[in-house]
């Protein structure tokens, strides 16, 4: 089981299964309720095309569903990511 | 009710006893359940019994009963003393 402290994963750099740099994490949504992981809150790489993705601003919301695993980056499954859109 | 978790760091916490045990310093995820997991508790009170030697402690997220303004933990007896028990 893999857990992960919060603060370690300030900054840390989200990229897709298929190797596409998404940007950085800036925040964890989390529903205090229940306890479960709703969204990550990214700031997009300025090299990466938003359109099409869950936005707030130049905040990008990435549904927890599509992370895969969170090691020195953390990756998610791109198409999970659209699919919610 | 839906949260950022920084909002959650430097929260005090108590038990329902009215106990203070710490402040939150970060938060343990699990990522494959997607949950949090626990919370990193420090800056401990030292009233509460054997901490000597641990800076922190994790309070798993199933004895928590809310966060708001502080977290309310459950009082979990033979852990945390309450002041009553020391006389």
């Amino acid at each position: 089981m893999s857990k992960t402290f919060s603060r370690t994963m300030a900054r840390k750099r989200v990229m897709s299964t298929d190797g596409v740099l998404i940007g950085t994490i800036k925040n964890v949504m989390v529903d205090l309720g229940t306890g479960q992981v709703v969204d990550l809150i990214v700031k997009p790489d300025e090299s990466f095309r938003t359109e099409g993705y869950r936005m707030d601003g130049d905040k990008m919301f990435v549904p927890f569903e599509a992370v895969k695993d969170i090691k020195d980056y953390i990756v998610v499954d791109r198409y999970l990511l659209q699919k919610s859109a | 009710m839906r949260t950022q978790i920084t909002e959650l760091f430097g929260l005090n916490v108590y038990t329902d006893k009215a106990v203070y045990v710490g402040s939150v310093d970060d938060v343990v995820i699990d990522v494959d359940a997607k949950k949090i997991d626990s919370l990193a508790v420090g800056n401990l009170n030292p009233e509460i019994g054997e901490i000597k030697g641990y800076k922190g402690l994790q309070i798993p997220f199933r004895i928590i009963k809310n966060i708001s303004d502080i977290v309310l933990i459950r009082h979990v007896a033979g852990v945390f003393k309450s002041p009553q028990e020391k006389e």
